[in-house]
């Protein structure tokens, strides 16, 4: 009796106590509403709660990278190039923030060379030569720190396929990237994290079917 | 039993978790309601986002000191202690000035980078714009606020003269940037374009950071460590390069050798001139940066050129005489520069240039051999007092020294300067808010030679009238040392000095800008002289002004692929200088200048198109057989230039290019005989281009690793 009523008065007043339940309990509900959040006052609300997170948890680098990829996605929301670049910004600035608390990571580095890839959509004829530069060198690191990160592998096809069309033609090794991304997905676990990344597999099985299965052109 | 257990237990929890609310309302300074801030309790996930209305409210369990944060991008941060009182809140942000949301002071100015987005121009413009023929001066001579002068291709800015506009790169004044060219042909920058990412193009009421240019300078920031290695190769129907560029994680270094020889081409194009040795020139650049920490870098960039040509040129009155003419120059620059942040708010900016240029020409038995060896250092510093106060100070010390030598047959004539300018700069940039901007500036000069004291006052202020549109003013006076001859002649001669006042109004959307700029200038201290060998003849109490208007816009949105911007400039100028009898408008000023230059990308060729149209309207000259002075007027002038690089790979590129495709006869001036003949006629003739077109030819190759690069951004 006396053990369940302490059990029942821990569970009441530890809520701040047990940190860790309340940290993926509230990164379980973001990260959802981060991919889905449609309008940019909605992602804004859900970047700020992340961001809440962040702070508190000083020693977490996933907020972070959730944050980055919501300013994408606010980038993405936006026409103008000037507000475009903001955001990319902001993006970059969070990465860097998740690179303090975890250096060398894979799926950071793939995230940065993300924000460059966003950077060179924005005006590709005058900063093509730049960043499609940092684009390609950020995802081979990637690729290099972690080979079976599936994203890292993804994301390098969509630049290879980029710059191939933007030259002219052909899939510029895109298709390799797709599959070998495929496999990847196709195992991926995360056991140890589930917090980890997981996104890309539908949009890469996406552009598996609209390029590489059309016989590459 | 168990529920008075239960009971104390319970009473403890619920009142160390009560839950509290709070709530408020986040504004601007102003009382405009600001939209998706972050409020929350610092620490802890609890908080909220405003809405539309600004307002916010959330509930915390948390107690005791609590802090309240409300952050939002480009606000100011505030950290709030909370009260117990659950009073709702009303919580006010100020704005922070920054680069991104600050009004811009544009008044006099064409800003050209590769990142910025408010920039009416990129870099890569200046290189694919056709009849630019990837010469910086050359594409700048497609902006209002330059006359078409094209005997020289030079920078000739609002009525100014082509020598009252100066280059820096990274800050340091670069002597004689020109390279030599054939007598009526466009001379070239020495600098390719390809070695700068941005660029400040002002047509007047510059920085008080530079001086010694009457009318324009022209500053130029140097590319910072390169990302990639590559080799280039270009093959052109005037000669060939070479350049490579090897990359480290803190350090690049570039370089580039170029050949040039006009014999081949002139061989196949008919020429009006009878050479003897076509123009050719031998090239190098080399830079190298180091990244020395997180913010500092420091840069050392060399250019040395050995150039030469020889041709006949017909005596005006006798045109059957053919005199020889010869034009040699061995130029050297180098300039090494650094910068670091010395702490959050304090930055340092310092450099060192060197200068040495042997410049000879002779026609038939006459000849001149003029040395100039230049040197230049710099330190500025600058402070951020705060987001809306920031001053940048600095002082520099510019050396020259030119050595002439006059030849003919009677024998020679040595003349010779050692001018040392020692300068201070002060200047203050403050906002009011993001939307109104002002700069102060004060600079003050010491001459050596003429052991004078100049202090001018450099002003400017914009404001931003709505989202996309604003207005500048400018206002600024500039000192300048005359021409060299004059000098030389007589060491002590006082500076030149112009007063500019310039009224701007920009309009700036996504892909299409618009500006509109009115100017006054006024000239004051010109050199005058009957005889410019003759000292005694000069007076240094010329006058003169230049008014006008400038025009641009710029379109990349509306027709798919293509980029166009067409300039205007309206200019009505006179001065009293030289050997005018009074004040006149100069030979190389002309009312109304126009150009027109579109770009277009045709996938389905895989080609870039260009095409420019200038117009100049007539110049005036002086024909000795009237009596009225600077009476003659030249016909105005047209030139259209086609351009086009095709991608023949990834890694190869074809590129070719054509002046003047209508093959019209421009006429740039007339000049006339020193003595009139028997019958007291003076002979003269019309000057115009050596060519009437002029065609390029070109393959660039590009080695890389990386296949995604090569020289399209170049061209």
């Amino acid at each position: 009796m006396r053990k369940n009523l302490f059990i029942l008065f821990t569970a009441l007043c530890s809520i701040t106590v047990l940190a860790n339940g309340q940290f993926e309990k509230a990164m379980g509900k973001n990260i959802p509403a981060m991919f889905t959040a449609e309008t940019p006052e909605a992602l804004q609300g859900v970047i700020n709660q992340l961001n809440r997170i962040g702070e508190a948890e000083t020693n977490r680098w996933e907020p972070y990278y959730y944050i980055a990829f919501g300013y994408i996605r606010m980038s993405d929301m936006h026409e103008n190039g000037e507000e475009k670049d903001r955001f990319l910004d902001l993006a970059l600035e969070a990465v860097e923030k998740a690179e303090n608390i975890k250096p060398n990571d894979s799926e950071l580095e793939a995230m940065r060379g993300y924000v460059h890839m966003m950077r060179l959509v924005v005006d590709p004829a005058t900063r093509g030569m730049k960043y499609s530069g940092m684009a390609f060198a950020s995802f081979q690191k990637a690729v290099q720190l972690d080979p079976t990160n599936p994203r890292a592998h993804y994301l390098l096809g969509r630049m290879q396929y980029g710059t191939a069309q933007f030259m002219g033609a052909g899939d510029g090794g895109a298709c390799e990237s797709f599959a070998n991304a495929k496999a990847l997905f196709a195992e991926e676990e995360n056991a140890d994290n589930p917090l980890a990344p997981t996104w890309g597999n539908e949009t890469n099985n996406e552009v598996i079917s609209m390029i590489c299965e059309k016989g590459g052109e | 039993m168990r529920a008075i257990i239960l009971l104390p237990f319970l009473f403890i929890c619920s009142s160390l978790f009560a839950q509290t609310t709070i709530s408020g309302r986040v504004a601007e300074k102003s009382g405009e309601p600001l939209l998706g801030v972050n409020v929350y309790i610092k620490g802890t996930y609890d908080g909220a986002t405003t809405d539309i209305n600004g307002n916010f409210s959330f509930t915390t369990y948390e107690e005791d000191s609590l802090i309240l944060v409300a952050s939002f991008i480009g606000f100011h941060e505030i950290n709030l202690p909370l009260s117990k009182d659950n009073e709702p809140l009303l919580i006010r942000m100020r704005e922070k000035v920054s680069e991104l949301n600050a009004v811009v002071i544009t008044a006099g100015a064409f800003h050209a980078s590769e990142e910025g987005k408010r920039e009416v121009l990129k870099p890569l413009d200046i290189v694919t714009t056709a009849g630019a023929t990837a010469d910086v001066p050359g594409a700048l001579n497609t902006l209002p606020g330059t006359q078409t002068v094209g005997e020289t291709g030079r920078l000739f800015v609002r009525g100014g003269d082509g020598r009252e506009t100066k280059t820096f790169i990274d800050g340091m004044l670069v002597h004689n940037e020109y390279s030599p060219s054939a007598p009526n042909t466009p001379g070239r920058s020495r600098f390719s374009p390809f070695m700068f990412k941005g660029m400040s193009f002002s047509t007047g009421g510059y920085s008080a950071e530079y001086g010694q240019a009457l009318s324009s300078a022209l500053i130029l920031q140097s590319k910072d460590l390169a990302e990639n290695d590559r080799t280039d190769i270009s093959l052109m129907s005037v000669g060939a390069d070479v350049s490579t560029t090897q990359a480290t994680e803190n350090s690049s270094f570039a370089g580039k050798v170029q050949y040039t020889n006009l014999t081949p081409y002139f061989k196949l194009v008919d020429q009006n001139l009878k050479w003897d040795k076509a123009p050719e020139e031998y090239n190098s650049n080399l830079a190298y940066r180091v990244k020395t920490s997180e913010t500092g870098m420091l840069k050392f960039y060399s250019n040395a050129s050995r150039s030469d040509m020889e041709l006949y040129e017909s005596d005006i009155a006798n045109p059957e005489l053919e005199l020889p003419v010869k034009v040699q120059n061995d130029y050297a620059h180098f300039n090494v520069s650094y910068r670091e942040l010395l702490g959050e708010n304090w930055g340092l900016k310092t450099g060192a240039s060197f200068t040495k240029s042997d410049d000879f020409a002779a026609l038939d038995t006459e000849s001149r051999d003029q040395n100039l060896t230049g040197f230049h250092g710099k330190v500025v510093a600058d402070y951020q007092y705060s987001d809306r106060l920031g001053i940048l100070g600095g002082v520099e010390l510019i050396r020259r020294n030119v050595d002439q030598i006059l030849s003919d047959e009677s024998g020679s004539f040595e003349q010779d300067f050692n001018e040392q300018l020692g300068a201070s700069f002060l200047e203050a940039e403050w906002f009011a808010s993001s939307s109104l901007g002002f700069k102060a500036g004060l600079r003050a000069e010491n001459n050596s030679l003429t052991s004078k004291n100049t202090l001018t006052p450099r002003l400017s202020a914009a404001y931003k009238t709505g989202d996309k549109s604003q207005v500048s003013l400018a206002y600024g006076q500039f000192y300048q040392a005359p021409q060299t001859q004059i000098i030389l002649s007589q060491p002590s001669a006082s500076s030149e000095k112009a007063t500019h006042f310039i009224a701007n109004y920009q309009w700036l959307s996504e892909g299409q800008s618009f500006r509109v700029e009115a100017y006054d200038k006024r000239y004051d201290n010109l050199t005058r002289y009957s005889q410019v060998f003759d000292p005694s003849t000069y007076a240094f109490d010329g006058y003169g002004y230049a008014r006008g208007l400038d025009l641009f816009w710029r379109d990349t949105k509306t027709f798919k692929n293509t980029d166009y911007w067409v300039s205007y400039s309206y200019l009505d100028t006179e001065r009293a200088f030289k050997d005018f009898p009074g004040s006149f408008t100069p030979t190389f000023a002309s009312t109304h200048n126009f150009s027109v230059v579109v770009k277009k990308f045709i996938d389905e060729i895989k080609s870039q198109v260009g095409l420019t149209y200038a117009f100049a309207s007539e110049r005036t000259y002086h024909d000795p057989n009237t009596d009225r002075f600077l009476s003659g007027r030249t016909p105005a002038y047209h030139d259209l230039s086609f351009n086009i690089s095709y991608l023949y790979s990834n890694q190869v590129i074809v590129h070719a290019m054509v002046n003047n495709v209508l093959g019209i006869n421009n006429i740039y001036g007339y000049e006339f005989a020193d003595t009139a003949d028997t019958n007291g006629v003076y002979a003269g003739r019309a000057i115009t281009p050596a060519a009437r077109r002029f065609i390029f030819l070109g393959v660039f190759i590009t080695l890389s690793k990386n296949k995604g690069i090569n020289q399209l951004p170049n061209l």
